[in-house]
């Protein structure tokens, strides 16, 4: 095993994991020294009843402040400045975030807010700006893929001002996450399918990632031998409660991966094309993932070899040749796409030119290519990528990408 | 009675001087590559009018300053960030991370992923300033050397390749 010369590791989030787990939050809060949170969500997830699964869960131990149940999808500045000032109001004390990566954002940036008093939250953007721990803060995902309930970052829009300002700081991991099956038990098909995905894309890339570390090794290889065990098996079986509490711990253990070993180019290529084209992100990242490993493959053909172990199990691994051991593994992330396919109903997409918009039109026409190659070259994840990309070649992996075929290794530049 | 020595931080002049030497050389060779190479040329094109980034070591410095002028030229801006708008900071997190990306046993890419540097600004502009000092660093290295400090080595033509060095040292060693 590689040891780097240099790195360093930190996730201080207290996980919570069970099929009752949510009945933990009063001890939790209440060893915080808190005792009135307000509760932020989205109608989503209100309208699925998990809300009120949590609220059975906790309110003959704790008073709620507020629930606050209107995050809409695409939140932004104004949503966090309403439902803080509704924080201030209710006279809370901390926060319950229950929903998905949009819910958590707008969670931390109301926590920012509140706790430094901030008129402006641009002040507080960019590293190092907070320098103090926030109001407690308890993350319930509620699907199983993001890891921001592990995450030490928030991303909010500005739409007056058309700016999208990332807040990075320790102080943004939540104090504690609850993973529990009953929050993801409803989610559909595909979500469930293109979710766990994003959370296999965290595992794989922060494993051949530069940045890998002995810590972030082992998170990521849990998660993906958790992922191989149950993902398709949840798919076709959505209430499967062992499998759903199987993918919520893989989509946390992935999140901390990432958190400490950053990501590459799927990613690179994923945030470009859901800003392009509004793709959600886990579609991006199950169809880029093939494309991550074919392309990386010549830095780091061993390491992606020793990922079949725990994809396809000992067996696989100890029968199957060093040499071969990188084609098996490209080749089961494919199968794995297929048979999520078949296990949706055709819903979770293999390629870009099948994924469909809400009026079900092509979401990534052809010529879109060359805008999401441009806006690659302005995103960050590109750094921790084994190998170089330059716009000739992402276009050239979306290409491959949009068509559902192979990378052709003569045409990735060494 | 025990005494109990206050250490004072700040020496290491020696590493310090060799930074900052590397530093002041770094920013004129960009200033001369962005008038030499088209790929640095449209790299800075495609950054806001008047965009200044600076290149430091924490905490104390030494820094340098590189900005684009009322024309739109790339100018070496010296090393004292006081008085001047700076649009993107790039900070080294300590001087031994400095000493190892400026010996060139660290690649920018490698400091970044070990989580060396700091950066202070806008995400795109900063993936043009790494790919700006990429191609800077292959001109100024020998090919041994630069293959380590990038991903991956551009394959440009000999010729040209000789003929822009020899333009970007000048610019940088003598300011031609
Ligand atoms: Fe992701």
């Amino acid at each position: 095993m590689e040891l780097p010369g240099y790195y360093e590791y930190y996730c201080g989030v207290k996980i919570i994991a069970g099929h009752d787990a949510l009945e933990r939050i009063p001890g939790i809060l209440q060893d915080l020294h808190a005792r009135r949170p307000m509760i932020v969500t989205d109608k989503g997830v209100a309208g699925a009843g998990l809300v009120d699964i949590v609220l059975g869960a906790v309110k003959d131990q704790l008073t709620i402040g507020a629930v606050a149940d209107d995050v809409p999808p695409d939140s932004d500045l104004r949503v966090v400045n309403r439902l803080a000032a509704l924080y201030r109001e209710q006279d809370c004390d901390a926060l319950i975030a229950v929903g998905g990566g949009s819910v958590m954002d707008t969670a931390k940036g109301i926590n920012i807010v509140v706790s430094e008093r901030a008129d402006d939250l641009m002040k507080f953007s960019g590293a190092g700006a907070l320098k103090r721990p926030l109001k407690p803060l308890v993350a319930v995902p509620t699907t199983a893929g993001t890891g921001s309930e592990v995450t030490l970052v928030a991303v909010v829009k500005d739409h007056e001002r058309h700016l999208k300002m990332a807040f990075v700081s320790y102080f943004l991991l939540p104090n504690a996450s609850i993973l529990d099956s009953r929050m993801t038990l409803s989610l559909p098909a595909a979500i469930t399918a293109a979710t766990g995905m994003d959370a296999l894309t965290h595992a794989v890339e922060a494993y051949y990632g530069l940045s890998k570390n002995p810590l972030s090794d082992a998170t990521a290889l849990a998660a993906i031998r958790l992922i191989s065990g149950n993902l398709v098996k949840v798919t076709r079986n959505p209430s499967d409660r062992e499998a759903r509490l199987a993918m919520a711990n893989a989509a946390a253990l992935a999140g901390m991966a990432f958190s400490n070993s950053m990501v590459g180019m799927v990613h690179t290529l994923g945030h470009a094309t859901g800003s392009v084209c509004g793709v959600p992100h886990g579609v991006c990242m199950a169809i880029l993932l093939p494309y991550g490993l074919e392309y990386n493959r010549h830095k780091r053909e061993a390491v992606m070899g020793e990922l079949l172990f725990p994809m396809g199990g000992s067996d696989v691994f100890a029968g199957t040749t060093k040499e071969q051991r990188t084609d098996r593994v490209i080749a089961y992330v494919r199968q794995m796409n297929q048979d999520l396919h078949d296990a949706s109903g055709g819903r979770h997409a293999r390629f870009f030119k099948e994924v469909l918009d809400r009026e079900g039109k092509p979401a990534v026409p052809r010529e879109r290519l060359l805008d999401i190659a441009r806006t690659a070259l302005g995103d960050g994840s590109i750094f921790y990528n084994p190998e170089d990309l330059d716009y000739d070649d992402f276009l050239m992996v979306l290409e491959a990408a949009w068509e559902g075929v192979a990378l052709d290794p003569g045409c990735i530049r060494t | 009675m025990n005494e109990y020595k206050e250490i004072q931080s700040g020496s290491k002049p020696f590493k310090r001087a060799y930074v900052a030497l590397m530093l002041w050389f770094v920013g004129r060779a960009i200033e001369a590559a962005a008038r030499v190479d088209a790929a640095v040329k449209a790299e800075f094109d495609g950054l806001s009018p008047g965009f200044t980034f600076s290149l430091g070591v924490m905490p104390q410095g030494p820094t340098m300053i590189v900005g684009k002028d009322d024309q739109g030229l790339v100018r070496y801006r010296g090393w004292d960030p006081e008085g001047q708008k700076i649009d993107l900071k790039m900070k080294v997190k300590n001087l031994e991370g400095a000493i190892l990306m400026f010996t060139f046993q660290e690649s920018t890419a490698m400091a970044s992923a070990r989580n060396r540097l700091i950066v202070d600004g806008e995400v795109p502009a900063a993936c043009a300033i790494v790919r700006v000092l990429d191609i800077v660093e292959v001109y100024l290295l020998p090919k041994l050397i630069a293959k380590l400090a990038v991903k991956r080595y551009p394959d440009w033509s000999f010729g040209e390749k000789i003929r822009n060095r020899i333009r970007i040292y000048g610019g940088a060693i003598f300011g031609l």
